[in-house]
């Protein structure tokens, strides 16, 4: 039982990163996906990597798994058959939303109101009513319960949401909803809103809740399926499934609350990300995640990666926590064009992976931003250790053709783009950054996915950043983040009280309660009840606020401590946050308590490489340069170069899979795990 | 190392600036949120933010702002110097360009070098800036001087040395100060972020490309305008009024804006011209100043309507280019838009709204039609309660209303002129304030009937647990919206009180300080949106659905749209031949349809002769109903 696995699966490719846990051999490998059934793909690559650490599968102890399914449901609207059922009065719940219209002053004119994910028809009003300490004012009226189930059960609907008012306060009434619901209609799938998120707010607590059970079909039927191909015998690997924020779960607890799956594929590159950043001593990183359609980035601080509670998925809000991911619709397969009135754009639209780029002679016809690469001698003529060969030609008779209409050459319209597509890149950069109050020049970037290198120089250079990284085998670090994952799962619960009258003992109380459910759910992923880590935290605001921030307390404070380090440390974090504070002015308000329970489990070594000498290019072949034209350039083969390799730019460093430029002006040198770290020299 | 193309402008260049530029208007706009103190600003998101160019021109093309005017106006080419913070809030000294003296203007010269290439400037609602009642709003207000403190274009920093003086006049001038100062310094952190990403253009591609950008962008969005939108507007003259209905001092009347718009293959002139005289109370919107720019690019985001798809409308950026096709006309001194220094200004935004729905009224005579009809967005209701400091409470919410039905859709529920304003969740409301949330939803037969219906108000309905105090702060109270084309007008805003016996007590629009005892149910519906187009000609199966949701009744199913439904079961059933034959009677006795529907009360006033209009001319709401207006597209249902 010594090979733990990883599998990644993309849009594309289902990447696999296996360490034998006794040789500290690191195996990475890649195999198509199989989108129409992702298990297929996933044996697959469980059994390619078995095969390349000439073990059998029985050897294998462990499988991390990273999967798009609940991504996917959500982003193809799979919305047929889902169903709400709220308290009486609130029918309209989710058509009213939050009364907001997106973008400019009186758009309100034009802009029509997207489709909610359940059509008014399909929600039903139960009588029964709670206050927002948990009394019951109401009682449920099960035989209304019993109606209303029953004609959405009529009308076709297979998923059932439950948000009652005050449901986070008291979950009796939804309970019962639960029970009777699975008395009566057995087939049907739930999520009740006490469950999923806990928290006040009711239209974001409903949306939350009808994600989670509008997934649940496709990630149960998933999960069973998986689980069922990679144990024989029901012997096989523990399952774990990377949930969005961050942590890692087994394949049972991931089924029941699926909504916590909705990142787990970018989330597990983000904690890569942050590892490599650590072992090449950084602490403070922005990620750039370059795929084909759009690049993901984030911040990491303190090697923390920083998450949220205030998600948009497809628009729709999504409350429980995640990493703090944002996207940017310009990838290596974004399309370069002309609008209506002579302006160059890049993207949104991308070619994708089908067809692709011109230069991979697939029938793609408008030229990418992957084509430019090819024009400028940014990437070299094939691509995969020469698997693919590009067309370097039709790439650049497309430029060409783009040029002519600019009065622009072909590799001066090429530069154009590429200089576009990284000011776009710098555009999302900014939007993650600025919410924070944070200046991206003080963080180093570490850039990864298949085209993260050809790009993270010159995203760099707009925004004043002076260090890049990119990691060893940068296509495959989202595969190698679930390695450096830990067993987790966070806990909510809204306690609205005010410090000037609130009860320490009161809050406490709730604390500890969320924490024993904390200890006793990870405890049952195999973590022995002492090695559980739990650590508090709260949100809180000032008394008239109207949105919450959140406030940590270090390991190991508790009972009175822990709430009074609450009420001080808010202040610090507001000022952190926002720029001001009101400490001895202004009353404190508590909303939520949090607690996030831990289990760790085993940190692979990341293997230091050999010792190098002066890097030796491996050859030259022109590249061309935005205002300073056509220069022979060195390039270096990444495997040749060992620790404490140094080179300056010009320079195109190639690899197995992704290609990383170093402009003039930049140095590289290479760490003792094999990270490259690019430096402006000033 | 930046910099390679110094100099020139090219497309890359050109496509660089213009999406750093719409993402510094997002980063600006996010540092104001993240850093500002008042309610109104963080939560309630009004502010407005915008570059400009050195010569003061709209760079920014997500919303309106205020202008630079006044820099140039009250100081000179040699006293504008890196390091200066330029402050006003003076509704008469801003060139139009500040509409009530709650809204604090920051403005920062932005240079590269010695040489000045722009500006960036942060306007935003403050909670408090004195006056006569907590808030700076008086409903009652005769003059500008109970509104608050006025202060006429100043430098607040002088080469980035603070005028102390003049910032410890304005803190003690609020009943906030903490909040004012706090609002100040995040406006101006703000706008110097804004001016730090046009310095870093300035540095990477040069200050004359940069220059020479701003040209670009905004002949862009001129020829934007020329090429798709203005071709759709037949030439010719056309005429509109509508009114504010209670100026809060006087007894409720109409008080008439009155539009003339002037087509031309070129341009569009806007007109005042015959509109009231100046209210007593705060109604009036002083913008006859530097040509109206202010009134003119606050306008012409209404053309975005008339764009192929709401997509495309999105995307148009208005920027000082849309001056290049808007002109603008005022009468003599003394009217609603023109109104004498020192008159009361603070309910503005009640006409600031009517000046877009007199625009796209003369655009629909112009356009046969393809314009959304009326909505009102903007309202606001309370209650407060207690009487110590520790018991008092202010229970306030800015409410949406049902959008405008248009060619292309049903009009939105519930939604508010303001970007991602927000309401409050009926389980916050709970939490914090005496009251207990009955009903949360849309108000059936709110939305005025039409082919597209408009969208539908709020009914709320709230037990009040603790005697309170009620307001009410809203226009529409009497007066509908209208519909446009065939289309019917929508419902009015309505409050009023049921106590624990029963008794049902009324409150209008305009009201402050109403008692409410504890048991009562506070109700409130508010505006539905105009309705588009022939309700005769709407689906008889989207009414049937309409019924099914709550949105609209089936008497009005019946009454408005000839569609007879059953109730039979769980869901109503549509009676097809009794349809048709209820439509086709309904044709036959009826009147042609009117292309501007404004409801009851405005026909009443009109039967007595209430309604008037300039000698030349005729009754602006006779209009021919286009019986087949331009694209109208079938939504999927």
């Amino acid at each position: 039982m010594s090979l733990r696995v990883a599998i990644d699966t993309g849009g594309t490719f289902t990447d696999v990163v296996a360490i034998d846990d006794v040789s500290g051999a690191h195996y990475a490998i890649k195999t198509p996906s199989t989108p129409s059934d992702p298990s297929i793909g996933l044996v697959e690559g469980l059994n390619k990597a078995t095969k390349a650490a000439k073990l059998k599968s029985s050897d294998v102890g462990q499988l991390l798994h990273g999967s798009t399914v609940a991504t996917n449901a959500v982003l193809e609207h799979k919305f047929d058959g889902l169903g709400l059922l709220v308290t009486e009065g609130f029918r309209h719940i989710i058509e009213i939303a939050r009364q907001s219209v997106p973008d400019g002053y009186g758009n309100s004119f034009f802009w029509v109101k997207p489709k909610r994910l359940v059509p008014l028809h399909l929600v039903r009003e139960v009588p029964g009513r709670m206050t927002f300490k948990g009394e019951e004012i109401t009682p449920l009226d099960e035989d209304a319960v019993v109606k209303a189930v029953g004609a959405l059960n009529d009308k076709g609907v297979r998923c059932v949401g439950v948000c009652l008012m005050h449901g986070y306060a008291n979950d009796a009434h939804e309970r019962r909803v639960g029970e009777i619901i699975a008395e009566h209609f057995p087939d049907l799938f739930v999520s009740l809103s006490s469950v999923v998120l806990p928290e006040y707010r009711e239209y974001e607590r409903a949306m939350t809740t009808l994600i989670d059970v509008m997934v649940k079909p496709y990630c149960q039927t998933y999960l069973q399926r998986a689980a069922a191909k990679v144990s024989s015998n029901g012997k096989g690997p523990s399952l774990l499934i990377m949930q969005s924020n961050g942590g890692v779960v087994s394949d049972q607890t991931a089924a029941e609350r699926p909504v916590t799956m909705l990142l787990s594929g970018p989330a597990a590159g983000v904690l890569g990300a942050a590892h490599m950043a650590q072992l090449a001593g950084y602490e403070d990183i922005l990620t750039l995640d370059v795929g084909g359609t759009s690049t993901d980035v984030s911040l990491i601080e303190k090697l923390t990666p920083h998450v949220t509670s205030h998600s948009l998925v497809e628009n729709y809000p999504v409350k429980t926590p995640m990493l703090d991911i944002a996207t940017v619709g310009t990838g290596g397969g974004s399309l370069a064009w002309v609008d209506d009135y002579g302006g160059l754009k890049v993207g949104p639209q991308s070619g994708g992976a089908d067809p692709g780029p011109i230069c991979y002679g697939r029938g793609g016809r408008q030229p990418a931003v992957t084509d430019a690469a090819v024009v400028l001698g940014r990437l070299p003529g094939a691509l995969v250790g020469g698997e693919i060969v590009l067309d370097v030609d039709a790439a650049r008779a497309a430029y060409q053709a783009l040029g002519s209409r600019f009065d622009m050459s072909a590799e001066e319209a090429a530069a154009g783009v590429f200089e576009i597509a990284a000011a776009n890149q710098v555009h999302g950069i900014r939007q993650v950054t600025v919410h924070r109050g944070r200046d991206p020049a003080n963080y180093a970037l570490i850039a990864f996915g298949g085209a993260g290198g050809m790009f993270a120089a010159d995203v760099a250079d707009f925004l004043d950043i002076a260090i890049v990284i990119s990691p060893p085998d940068p296509g495959n670090l989202s595969a190698f983040g679930l390695h450096v994952s830990d067993i987790k799962r966070d806990y909510i619960r809204t306690l609205v009280r005010q410090r000037s009258v609130a009860d320490t003992n009161e809050i406490d109380a709730a604390w500890r309660d969320i924490e024993d459910r904390g200890r006793d759910e990870i405890a049952a992923e195999g973590v022995a009840p002492d090695k559980v880590i739990l650590t508090r935290s709260g949100d809180l605001r000032y008394v008239g606020e109207g949105h919450e921030i959140e406030v940590s307390v270090p390991p190991g404070t508790v009972g009175d401590d822990a709430v009074e380090f609450l009420w001080k440390d808010f202040h610090r974090v507001h000022h952190d946050t926002f720029g001001f504070q009101y400490e001895g002015e202004q009353d404190v308000e508590l909303v939520n308590l949090r607690v996030q329970a831990l289990g760790s489990i085993h940190r692979p070594k990341v293997a230091e490489i050999e010792k190098g000498t002066d890097a030796i290019p491996t050859g030259q072949r022109p590249v061309y340069w935005r205002g300073d034209g056509w220069s022979d350039c060195p390039i270096y083969n990444r495997p040749d170069l060992g620790a404490g390799s140094t080179l300056v730019g010009p320079a195109v460093v190639e690899e197995y899979g992704s290609t990383v430029v170093v402009p003039a002006g930049w140095s590289l040198t290479v760490d003792a795990f094999g990270n490259l770290i690019l430096e402006k020299r000033s | 190392m930046s910099g390679r193309t110094a100099g020139q402008l090219g497309p890359v260049e050109l496509e660089v600036i213009l999406g750093t530029v719409r993402s510094a208007e997002l980063e600006i706009e996010a540092a104001v949120e993240r850093t500002s103190r008042s309610p109104m600003i963080r939560d309630q998101h009004d502010y407005r933010v915008a570059l400009f160019d050195a010569r003061g021109r709209k760079l920014t093309g997500r919303s309106y702002s205020a202008l630079v005017e006044p820099v140039f106006e009250y100081f000179g080419d040699d006293e504008i110097d890196p390091g200066d913070v330029f402050f006003w809030n003076d509704p008469y000294n801003s060139s139009g360009g500040i509409g009530h003296v709650p809204d604090l203007c920051t403005t920062i010269p932005i240079f590269h070098g010695e040489r000045l290439i722009g500006f960036s400037q942060v306007f935003g609602h403050h909670d408090d800036v004195g006056g006569s009642v907590p808030g700076s709003l008086p409903v009652h207000a005769t003059d500008m001087w109970a509104e608050g403190l006025v202060v006429p274009p100043i430098k607040l920093y002088e080469r980035g040395v603070v005028n102390s003086a003049a910032f410890k006049i304005i803190e003690r001038n609020s009943r906030l100060p903490e909040h004012l100062k706090g609002d100040i310094d995040a406006e101006i952190g703000a706008a110097r972020l804004g001016s730090k990403r046009v310095c870093e253009l300035a540095e990477r591609y040069g200050a004359d490309a940069l220059e020479a950008a701003f040209d670009a962008i905004i002949d862009n969005c001129a020829a934007t305008l020329r090429r798709e939108l203005l071709p759709k507007i037949a030439d010719g003259v056309y005429h509109w009024q509508d009114y504010i209905e209670n100026d809060g001092v006087d007894e409720p009347r109409l008080h008439a804006l009155r539009l003339t718009m002037t087509k031309t293959p070129e341009k569009i002139i806007l007109d005042f011209t015959g509109t009231d005289p100046e209210a007593k109370g705060p109604i009036n919107w002083p913008i006859d100043y530097a040509d109206g720019k202010f009134a003119r690019k606050w306008m012409a985001p209404v053309l975005r309507s008339l764009a192929d798809t709401p997509e495309r409308a999105a995307e148009i950026d208005m920027n000082e280019g849309v001056l290049d096709v808007i002109e603008m006309k005022f009468p003599e001194k003394g009217t609603l838009v023109t109104p004498n220094f020192g008159k009361p200004t603070g309910m503005r935004f009640f006409i600031l709204l009517r000046s877009l729905g007199v625009f796209a009224a003369c655009l629909s005579k112009a356009t046969g039609g393809r314009m959304p009809a009326d909505h009102e967005t903007i309202r606001i209701w309370g209650l407060h309660g207690g009487t110590t400091g520790s018991d008092f409470f202010l229970f306030r919410e800015v409410l949406g209303g049902g959008g405008p039905g248009r060619p292309w859709a049903d009009g939105s529920d519930v939604v508010h002129v303001v970007p991602n304003s927000r309401n409050l969740p009926a389980e916050f409301s709970e939490t914090r304030y005496p009251v207990l949330i009955e009903k949360l939803a849309l108000a059936t037969d709110s939305c005025g009937a039409g082919l597209r219906r408009g969208g539908c108000g709020y009914d709320k309905q709230v037990r009040v647990l603790d005697d309170s105090m009620l307001l009410s702060n809203a226009d529409r109270a009497l007066l509908n919206t209208y519909g446009v084309n065939g289309g019917l007008h929508g419902a009015t805003y309505g409050i009023n009180v049921v106590d624990d016996q029963g008794a049902e007590l009324p409150v209008a629009g305009m009201a402050d300080n109403i008692p409410v005892t504890a048991g009562s149910v506070v109700h409130i519906v508010t505006t539905g949106g105009g309705g588009w187009g022939d309700p005769l000609e709407r689906e008889a199966e989207w009414v049937r659905y309409d019924v099914e949701c709550g949105l609209v009744s089936v008497e009005a199913a019946a009454a408005e749209y000839g569609v007879v439904v059953t109730n039979e079961g769980d869901a109503p059933v549509l009676d097809d031949s009794a349809t048709n034959a209820l439509r086709t009677k309904m044709r036959g006795q009826r009147d042609t349809p009117q292309f501007f529907d404004r409801g009851p009360y405005f026909e009443d006033i009109k039967r007595s002769n209430g309604v008037t209009w300039p000698d030349d001319w005729q009754d602006p709401d006779d209009h021919v109903v286009s019986a087949k207006a331009g694209g109208v597209h079938k939504a999927a249902s």
